[in-house]
């Protein structure tokens, strides 16, 4: 072994990126999303022979809840984990809400948004530190989490009721036929709250801790801290998306199986956004525009003359076919 | 702590633990079902025990489609769908004769777990993923077949060897299921110590880059688990619907967060290639017996629901405490 030479041939230097070869790599699934979230914006605008703001409004307002959910279940993939207890957090959320801001001022009903947000915020970081002590895995701390979420959700409400101030839902979803609203209070959270905490030290903590948990140990980050953190961030998402539940709905609904079931779609929406499952990569952007492009199925299988219940078969059959290409995609990728 | 990993009786005994969990959970599960028959009535007679076996046996055989998946180091979350499916497809098609329709519903967890096993193994999907778009599939594919003259629509009489089987008596404090579970038991149990396929199972589940390498066809290893995952669940779901008496599309979904819990409280690892069916029983066993406690409390349903979720995740957190086997 010791008597071959040196390698005569120079090695070339990694040559850095260019900008499109990097954009490309980072933002190129988000950038598909979003040609299907258009491709199927602009199917059902053709379905439809008056396509208006009552339209629009119907889209946005009605997928706020799923969207901010696939935010929940983002921020703790990106992390390197898995919360199967953000669905039933959003419907205790929901159900907080809907029994305190009964017959309530504006006012007072503002204060309480708040307040079930901070509430959501702390009990999602008590379930994430106890992932974090226990050593138990996500999945498991999750889950029995969410049978904990929904039995106190149970006891504020033990059945559907509450409800909330008129002016709360015009200010925070939109009335009727008013798109603006929803559209900003979106495009104000993913700015005014999830960018500033991506480019913060502890955003930067967030993706070195779900890229590779023993090299950011390593790195002086605190693996723990930051895993809580992004607990308690998906607390606000989920919390604030009981809130906008209420606000849509105007009443609470404790039922076990709205959570279950929107846990698994915000999965769902995760994984078509471009965010891996193995953590450390994704943004927020793409998942918030495939839970669009998820609740935009059954509406448009409902144009079609179909049986709206083919949605389902339809989702399913999208999520698996486009996790396919994925992986078809990215193996070439790796193996360079 | 430091204490303790000096002593070396006491690191004996952990090491002991380690290597035969049924030991603990055996210990936890004769405590919790002594505390429950003080407060239960009925549970130290005949009837008490058959009541558990009979109701833990389709847990346990749901959870064994979870151990499997578990030790690849993956989960099936489509297992729940796969049994109402074969359940509800063999008492719609009863009228045809018991072997046609427990054929049919059989066929529907191999064509199941033949396209989980496909995506997972040969396309490398997720398989969490994989069998939550399989659940998904499946869901609508049932909503749609029972709608107007759908595939499904039609009456549904359970087949009377379902009901037999299910419900019946063996003799004394034994349910007749628990033939059935003894069955699935011991080809579990012997399967995975003693072939080669289980051995493999073991190995792909704790290190599937070194398989790979060392020759191993993981697809394969990986459609074969899947399909026996599919064809249990199916299983699972016509004893569920003898014990019930009836089918429903939906009947079974509250499984699926205990058949998961009872592979975990039974110390196989999420990660793959830890754990075994033996824990799996305890786990269900112990499930089971602890849904009988909380039912005897006077309380609401809310409250059992927290008392579950926590004493779960207590329990889930002593075993990790105690075996040292944490999770990264």
């Amino acid at each position: 072994m010791s008597s071959a030479p040196p390698a005569a041939t120079a090695t070339p230097l990694p040559q850095p990126s260019s900008r499109a070869t990097r954009f490309r790599r980072r933002q190129g699934w988000v950038v598909g999303v979003a040609l299907l979230f258009g491709a199927l914006v602009f199917w059902r605008y053709s379905q439809i022979p008056a396509f208006g703001p009552f339209e629009i409004r119907g889209i946005v307002a009605g997928t706020l809840t799923l969207a901010l959910l696939a935010m929940a279940q983002s921020v703790i993939v990106i992390s390197g984990g898995i919360d199967l207890s953000v669905g039933a957090m959003m419907v205790l959320a929901n159900c907080i809400a809907a029994r305190l801001m009964l017959d309530q001022d504006l006012g007072p009903v503002i204060l309480i948004a708040l307040l079930v947000i901070a509430v959501a915020m702390v009990l999602s970081g008590l379930i994430g530190a106890a992932a974090v002590v226990s050593g138990v895995p996500d999945i498991v701390v999750t889950l029995a989490a969410s049978f904990v979420l929904s039995g106190l959700a149970l006891i504020v409400l033990d059945s559907p009721g509450g409800g909330t101030h008129p002016r709360f839902q015009e200010l925070l979803v939109g009335g009727f036929d008013e798109p603006l609203p929803a559209t900003l209070l979106l495009v104000a959270v993913l700015g005014l709250v999830w960018l500033p905490f991506k480019r913060s030290r502890l955003g930067i903590a967030t993706y070195a801790v779900g890229s590779d948990r023993a090299a950011a140990f390593l790195s002086g980050v605190r693996v723990g801290r930051t895993r809580v953190i992004a607990y308690v961030m998906a607390g606000f998402f989920s919390g604030l998306a009981g809130v906008v539940t209420t606000a849509f709905t105007g009443s609470g609904e404790p039922r076990a199986s709205i959570g279950a079931t929107a846990t698994l779609t915000s999965v769902a929406a995760v994984v078509l956004g471009g965010v891996a499952l193995l953590g450390g990569s994704g943004t927020l952007l793409g998942p918030v525009l495939a839970a669009f492009c998820l609740a935009l199925i059954p509406a448009l299988m409902l144009g079609l003359g179909w049986d709206p219940n083919y949605a389902e078969v339809a989702r399913g059959i999208i999520i698996i076919v486009v996790v396919m290409i994925g992986g078809l995609v990215q193996i070439p990728r790796r193996s360079r | 702590m430091s204490a303790a990993t000096a002593d070396p009786a006491i690191t004996q005994w952990r090491q002991a633990l380690v290597d035969r969990p049924a030991i603990v959970l055996g210990g936890v599960l004769v405590v919790l079902y002594v505390v429950t028959g003080l407060v239960a009535e009925g549970m130290f007679s005949a009837n008490g025990i058959r009541s558990t076996l009979l109701l833990a046996c389709p847990l346990a055989i749901l959870a064994a489609s979870q151990t499997l998946c578990m030790l690849t180091g993956g989960i099936d979350l489509s297992t729940v769908m796969t049994a109402n499916f074969a359940a509800y497809v063999a008492a719609n098609q009863s009228g045809q004769g018991p072997l046609v329709a427990l054929g049919l519903a059989m066929l529907v967890g191999l064509a199941v777990g033949l396209v989980n096993g496909i995506g997972v193994g040969v396309f490398k999907v997720n398989p969490l993923i994989m069998t939550l778009g399989m659940a998904s599939v499946l869901l609508g594919v049932v909503t749609v077949g029972l709608v107007g003259d759908g595939f499904l629509s039609g009456s549904t009489r359970l087949l009377p060897v379902v009901t037999d089987v299910a419900s019946g008596t063996l003799f004394g404090p034994l349910p007749r299921n628990l033939l059935v579970w003894a069955l699935v038991a011991a080809a579990l149990i012997f399967g995975l110590s003693r072939t080669g396929l289980g051995r493999t199972i073991y190995a792909v589940g704790d290190n599937p880059v070194a398989c790979r390498l060392a020759g191993v066809r993981i697809w394969q290893v990986l459609l074969a688990v899947y399909v026996m995952s599919a064809l249990l669940a199916a299983l699972a779901g016509l004893l569920f619907s003898g014990i019930s008496g009836s089918v429903g599309p939906d009947q079974t979904n509250a499984y699926l967060l205990p058949s998961v819990a009872a592979a975990v409280i039974g110390g196989t690892s999420i990660l793959g290639g830890v754990g075994g069916y033996t824990g799996t029983i305890l786990g269900a066993l112990i499930l089971t017996v602890l849904n009988r406690l909380l039912l005897t409390l006077d309380t609401t349903e809310a409250f059992r629901q927290i008392l579950y979720g926590l004493i779960v995740l207590a329990l889930a957190w002593v075993y990790v405490r105690v075996t040292g086997q944490r999770g990264t």
